[in-house]
């Protein structure tokens, strides 16, 4: 007999340490309570009598103690996790990697998914050989944590923890320095890389699979309030498929196509979204047979402007009205600022020149505001400062060129202390400050946005002092100020998985408008977005973004792009998996519980029947 | 034992008098019942009988119309009366200081409510306390007005010691004393036994009425499993690992010990109550009524 809890000297220790105490408490007389009676006349009468039993007493006293040491043995044994030696089940050390990329998700003829015949092997696996063997299960997404061989049952609840991962890159983990059988259950579709002496156990097995490979929404740039939307469909199938694109949202009734995909053929789709209102929009696939149903469907949201009043307070712009007036959607006012008072009411101010002295009631676009408490002050003049820098990633930005910018002269603003920028910005609409420059440096910011409660984009030089005006791009970055002023923005694009998005301590909600967990990280919030979706996420203020969860990626899709063919098994694999039938547990403790338990139980009863005292 | 004065109280008194009313009813005339010895004498109100006249005595009761008719002097008798001696013992040994209500307690009310409807029959009424021997006396009273002080001796006995029955009714019976009934208020708890004790009340000739008190908890103890037994009476202590079995044997016992005294008594024509603390005691009181050794 093997101890696996302890080692040998250990559980000898503590089976002698049970067998005194319970031998010890055995011996111990607490002392008697001490009751009075009117008379022990009749108590030493009948003690007399009973005197003639000591021998059966005796024996109950012995019967007793050899129950209590029989329990507490057990339970001592148990402790220590006892297993029988049994031959021809030699200890073994096994290392199983599980494959959890996306396409492991894929049905499979027989209604389960490659992922659940993966799980069926690899427990069928971590079960073989001795209990004293050491076990260890690694996934190719990272869920499982990294660490040594060890127990089976911790094994084992590691792989009951295990799910497929739509996102992320999924890679062949490293491999602890011990040495041990590897078996690595994988489809072979995305992840390579591992290492010879590994026995592949394939699940793969071809399927059905039609997708969305690719879809999001874009403002035309000649164009910013029109929106088309880009959908990739592929059929991964071996076969020719007809597939039906479906495209919803907003009060529009949607848009059908049916369309007919060879094997392998992609094919893109640009569809405008002049007849959808502004919402989410959901683009869906369908196919006769689809054993791959993560990538059917895809997400966005379509900004569209709605009728927007915009406030121009100038002393007099020309370029301003007349790009203005070109804008759709758009009721223009204008207003000299003398005329100017709080009770002027519209969706969007621009000030041209002039800073009201108290914020306006809504987002506002300032345009070389002199000093007002509601701003930071003006340091300084600067005459013909150098050539900006700026950060395209940013949706006022988008799609404006600056190479041809000339300033005559521009204020030096003072920068609040958490303002960001300017660097490259990675994720749209930038990071997590509020305050971000982005057009000029950080001694001299020329265009601040500032996304507070009202947001505001602020200029720091006037368009009459510089070539701004003139350049094709104005009409665009006025636009898509206006768009971002009224939060006219796509969803961020991310894939299934951890999400991170720029807002600190931010509520994550679906579509549903079901909470989703969300954690703050420093000044983001993540969360784990497990399918695809659109999902809302509100910041402190009236900070918003919304993230479009869309697995959309070609990779994932193609569900029959395996190394393996179907069926391909090693001989080391066949044999691995022949000898991986399930055999009886050798492990005693479970047994040796149960005998405690049922000696405890007989013990009580015959205690109370009164048959051992 | 129960604080002074708190024994007898108001309500106690109450109960007394309805005894003494039920009593009454139960028995009409009980005042001058059949029971008591009656001497038939010149004196007296009922004629009882005739008699040969003998020369020297008192005329006064020669029925002269018989001596006209039969030429004989015949003397007319007539029935008085005689009192009846009650003996009433209690126990006040340390066995009856247990229970709740304590025995002791509970037998000097039983002995307090027959002393007093002893008294209000005019019996001459004894209340011995005993223990290893005569613990307390009041020597024989009778009359309503002996009743108070008859509680004031009963509130003031204590209870201690062993039992020893027979050597208390030697000592008590061994001067000369009248024929009578005596009742005995005892768990009957005695390391020499009450045969012995209850044969000298039979050698004296005395009419007995045994009252067996013993608490629910005597006759079926609920005792921890190990338990150290002290004898009250005694003070000795006894180990005893207890178990059903021996509880069981325990009750067996008990109920032997009652059957024992309760058969004695019975053989000898004598009276036997058996009762537990928990009855209240003119239940009781009326139980030795309805048994009508007492009440006659």
């Amino acid at each position: 007999m093997i101890f696996l809890g302890m080692s040998a000297g250990l559980i000898g220790a503590l089976l002698g340490t049970t067998v005194l105490a319970v031998i010890y408490l055995y011996w111990l007389k607490p002392p008697p309570q001490r009751v009075v009676v009117p008379s022990t006349l009749l108590w030493n009468r009948l003690l007399k009598e009973k005197k003639r039993n000591t021998f059966i007493d005796r024996l109950r006293w012995w019967l007793s103690l050899m129950l209590a040491l029989t329990i507490g043995l057990s339970v001592a044994a148990g402790i220590g996790r006892p297993e029988l030696s049994s031959p021809g089940r030699d200890i073994r050390n096994i290392t199983v990697v599980i494959d959890n990329s996306a396409t492991m998700a894929t049905f499979t003829a027989d209604g389960f998914t490659r992922w659940e015949r993966a799980v069926a092997h690899a427990g069928r696996f971590l079960r073989q050989g001795s209990a004293s063997g050491k076990f260890l299960i690694l996934d190719t997404s990272g869920q499982a944590p990294p660490g040594e061989p060890g127990d089976r049952r911790a094994a084992l609840e590691v792989l009951a923890g295990l799910t497929v991962s739509l996102g992320g890159v999924p890679e062949f983990p490293d491999l602890p320095e011990v040495e041990s059988e590897v078996f690595f259950i994988s489809d072979g579709v995305m992840v390579d890389g591992a290492p010879p002496e590994a026995t592949l156990i394939s699940v793969f097995e071809p399927a059905h699979n039609v997708g969305i490979t690719a879809f999001g929404i874009e403002a035309l740039p000649s164009e910013p309030t029109r929106y088309n939307a880009f959908v990739q469909i592929k059929n991964a199938s071996p076969v020719a498929e007809q597939v039906t694109l479906r495209l919803s949202g907003g009060d529009n009734g949607g848009i059908r196509d049916t369309l007919t995909l060879q094997a392998g053929e992609t094919r893109a789709h640009l569809i405008d979204l002049s007849g959808f209102g502004r919402g989410p929009v959901r683009a869906v696939v369908t196919a006769d047979s689809d054993a791959f149903s993560a990538d059917d469907y895809a997400y966005g949201f379509l900004p569209v402007r709605t009728q927007t009043r915009v406030a121009l307070i100038t002393p007099g712009s020309l370029y301003l009205e007349n790009v203005l007036a070109d804008q759709p959607k758009l009721s223009l006012e204008v207003i000299r600022p003398a005329q100017y008072n709080a009770l002027v009411s519209a969706d969007v101010y621009i000030f041209d020149r002039f800073a009201p002295p108290q914020a306006p009631g809504g987002p506002a676009l300032l345009f070389l505001p002199p000093d007002a408490a509601w701003l930071t002050p003006t340091l300084s003049v600067v005459e013909v400062p150098d050539a900006p820098g700026w950060n395209p990633a940013h949706p006022v930005l988008r799609f404006v060129a600056l190479e041809d910018l000339r300033i005559d002269r521009a204020a030096r603003i003072a920068v609040p202390a958490d303002a960001a920028g300017p660097r490259s910005y990675a994720d749209a609409p930038g990071d997590g400050a509020a305050t971000q420059i982005v057009v000029g440096t950080r001694a001299l910011p020329l265009i601040l946005v500032s996304d507070r409660e009202d947001r505001i984009v602020r200029v720091s030089f006037a368009l009459e002092d510089s070539n701004f005006p003139l350049q094709p791009s104005f009409p665009i970055f006025l636009a898509n100020a206006l768009g971002w002023l009224m939060d006219e923005q796509v969803a961020l694009a991310r894939v299934p998985g951890r999400v991170e998005v720029p807002l600190p301590r931010a509520v994550v909600t679906d579509l549903e408008g079901n909470d989703i967990v969300a954690w703050p990280l420093s000044d983001r919030t993540v969360f784990l977005a497990e399918q695809p979706g659109l999902y809302m996420v509100a910041g402190e203020g009236d900070r918003r973004l919304r993230v479009a969860v869309n697995l959309a990626s070609t990779e994932r899709s193609s569900v029959n792009d395996s190394e393996i063919a179907s069926g391909e098994i090693t001989a080391a694999a066949s044999t691995a998996l022949a000898s991986a039938e399930p055999g009886p547990n050798d492990e005693l403790w479970i047994f040796l519980l149960l005998l405690a338990l049922v000696l405890v139980v007989a013990e009580w009863v015959t205690y109370h029947r009164r048959l051992t005292i | 034992m129960s604080e002074k004065g708190t024994l007898f109280d108001d309500e106690f008194l109450k109960k007394l008098e309805y005894l003494n009313l039920v009593s009454n009813h139960m028995i009409p005339g009980h005042m001058h019942g059949e029971h008591r010895a009656k001497k038939k004498t010149d004196s007296g109100i009922e004629f009882a009988d005739y008699r040969q006249y003998v020369p020297g005595e008192d005329t006064k009761n020669v029925d002269w119309r018989t001596y006209l008719r039969l030429d004989k002097l015949i003397l007319r008798l007539f029935e008085e009366e005689a009192d009846l001696p009650i003996y009433i013992f209690f126990d006040a040994s340390g066995s009856m200081e247990y229970g709740d209500p304590v025995k002791f307690d509970y037998a000097r009310k039983i002995a307090a409510a027959l002393c007093y409807v002893g008294l209000l029959n005019q019996d001459r009424v004894n209340l011995v306390g005993f223990a290893d021997g005569i613990a307390h006396e009041l020597s024989a009273r009778r009359g309503k007005h002996q009743v108070w002080h008859a509680f004031r001796f009963l509130e003031a006995a204590e209870s201690h010691g062993a039992t020893a029955m027979e050597k208390a009714f030697k000592a008590f019976f061994s001067s000369r004393r009248r024929r009578g009934l005596v009742v005995v208020v005892s768990d009957f708890l005695d390391e020499q036994g009450f045969s012995r004790a209850f044969d000298m009340l039979r050698y004296f000739k005395q009419d007995l009425f045994a009252v067996h008190i013993h608490t629910p908890e005597e006759a079926h103890p609920d005792l921890p499993d190990e338990v150290l037994l002290e004898d009250a009476e005694l003070g000795t202590s006894q180990r005893v690992r207890v178990t059903p079995a021996l509880l069981e044997a325990y009750a067996e016992q008990f109920e032997e010990h009652c059957e024992e005294v309760g058969g004695y008594c019975r053989k000898n024509g004598w009276g036997y109550l058996r009762t537990t603390t928990d009855v209240p005691f003119e239940d009781l009181i009326l139980q030795v009524f309805r048994q009508g050794r007492f009440l006659k």
